[in-house]
């Protein structure tokens, strides 16, 4: 396997969570503490008690045009992952690269801004995801009549349902095409005829032959779409392989 | 610095996008709009120059007091809020950051930015009023724009370490509230510099914003290009808070998403 075929590259990565971080530091423990001479002992024991390895050595390189699956429990570490892997987290100890430009399909919308215009919107969510102006001019009709929203472009988009502001993320996030492609769960938004069309739209993306990293529990479209299937239990990898690990991790879950 | 340059390239889009929002979601459902920018400064010191010109007493002889004290005013004004909101923008800006991978320095450089246009705007008053009172004009005001500059960077450098420690330290908008109201008497923006006892002289020339002050009255009031030692305190103030804030945010900015 040549190098250069590698479109992201996974490096021992560990992550770890400091559980007592809410707390932090407050007046009134403090001064109680002041009192206190075993604090500092006590202070290490629990930080110690509230450290938290939501991924400990995870290593696995994804290939060009590889379509990957991600599968696991809850909170076995899959999303914090994708968070990694799409630079939203650095991870404690580990490396990760990604070759080629990425696009996280993680949470739609997340840059939309209620006091806006479904059109400020369309080039606000765009720049978010590192779009320039004339990509955006360029694709700007695309986008509007996927959403079917020609109507109410200039509308706030607070006035608008949430199905509304769903399709309209859903167009604006998937009119790239990207080298890397980060699904969290295929999506499907809105009302029945919409929900086919994201969702052809979606798998046309992932079978595109682009790369793709993509989480999912419907173990059904795991088998369908993916090339390999890397399962994740606790933190840590326990299995990597072809479609087959599907069945092993189902039986576990029974068993 | 080759990567801040791509960086700046890559994001010069979404800072353009994210300072029109400022301004669009500001002027929202306001009749006057962006006339406010222009209005409300001059009311605003309309009032103050009542209140301490005439019940106060405040003269200063050979200067008129109005362009004294807005020339202060305009320049604090800048900083006080371009800092406020520099201070919240990562902590308000959390579900972005939690969810989609921005370089998190664009939050306090576009409220720096948005300020920055809101702060050339209210120069128009501040020209109307000098014509009004009959001040000259000079040449030397083609020099001020190196004062805006430094004022600029300084505000930037404050933005990033205030963005900062609000991250871990929520009780920093309150004590920053505070800290802002002293620093402005703190400043001389209504009172003359002179009237301050000698030996807390040195205090107030600690101040970043004294310097910036200093410089564009010189200009404005007394047409007298202010001496070199002025142009390096105000330089090297901005330069230093700028590189602190930017040690300060570098260093920290991966551990943001733990804490917002």
């Amino acid at each position: 396997m040549k190098d250069k075929d590698i479109m992201i590259k996974i490096n021992n990565v560990s992550m770890k969570f400091n559980l007592g971080v809410e707390k932090g530091f407050s007046l009134k423990e403090g001064f109680v503490n002041l009192f206190d001479p075993k604090y500092h002992k006590k202070r290490k024991e629990i930080k110690k008690k509230n450290e938290f390895w939501a991924l400990s050595d995870i290593d696995f390189d994804i290939k060009k045009g590889e379509v990957v699956g991600l599968i696991g429990s809850n909170g076995a570490g899959k999303s914090t992952l994708l968070k990694i892997v799409s630079g939203v987290m650095k991870p404690t100890k580990g490396s990760v690269k990604v070759y080629g430009n990425i696009c996280p399909m993680i949470e739609l919308g997340a840059g939309f801004d209620q006091d806006l215009t479904a059109r400020e919107n369309i080039y606000l969510n765009g720049a978010i995801m590192g779009y320039s102006k004339s990509f955006l001019d360029s694709k700007f009709k695309e986008i509007v009549e996927f959403s079917e929203l020609e109507e109410f472009l200039d509308v706030p988009v607070k006035n608008f349902s949430s199905g509304m502001i769903a399709r309209l993320a859903f167009s604006v996030a998937t009119i790239v095409e990207p080298e890397v492609l980060i699904v969290d769960e295929i999506l499907s938004v809105g009302d029945i005829a919409f929900q086919a069309k994201s969702e052809e739209k979606m798998l046309s993306m992932i079978t595109g032959g682009t790369t793709v990293l993509y989480v999912s529990h419907s173990l059904e479209s795991i088998k369908k779409l993916c090339d390999r299937v890397i399962w994740i239990d606790k933190g840590k990898i326990r299995k990597i392989g072809g479609i087959d690990v599907c069945d092993e991790y189902q039986e576990a879950v029974k068993g | 610095m080759k990567n801040i340059i791509n960086s700046i390239k890559k994001y010069k889009f979404l800072l353009y996008q994210l300072v029109s929002r400022d301004f669009k979601v500001k002027y929202k459902r306001s009749v006057l709009g962006v006339l406010w920018s222009l209005l409300y400064p001059v009311l605003t010191m309309s009032v103050m120059a009542l209140v301490f010109s005439n019940m106060f007493k405040v003269s200063m002889p050979n200067v008129n007091y109005l362009v004294y004290l807005m020339t202060g005013l305009v320049i604090f004004n800048y900083y006080s809020e371009a800092s406020n909101l520099s201070m919240s923008s990562v902590v308000s800006n959390f579900s972005l950051i939690n969810k989609v991978y921005i370089p998190k320095y664009i939050f306090p450089l576009s409220k720096c930015l948005f300020v920055g246009i809101n702060f050339i705007l209210t120069l128009i008053p501040l020209y109307a009023i000098i014509l009004i009172t009959g001040v000259p004009l000079n040449i030397n005001h083609l020099l001020l724009p190196f004062a805006f500059i430094c004022l600029f960077l300084f505000t930037l450098g404050m933005g990033f370490i205030l963005s900062t420690v609000a991250v871990f330290l929520r009780d920093m908008f309150y004590i920053y509230g505070v800290m802002i109201t002293l620093w402005m008497y703190m400043t001389p923006i209504m009172y003359d510099f002179a009237m301050i006892p000698a030996k807390f002289q040195l205090i107030f020339k600690l101040n970043p914003l004294y310097w910036i002050i200093y410089f564009a009255r010189s200009i404005i009031l007394y047409n007298e290009i202010p001496s070199l030692n002025v142009w390096i305190y105000c330089l090297g103030f901005a330069l230093v808070f700028l590189l602190i804030g930017m040690y300060v945010f570098k260093k920290n900015q991966d551990k943001f998403i733990y804490y917002v």
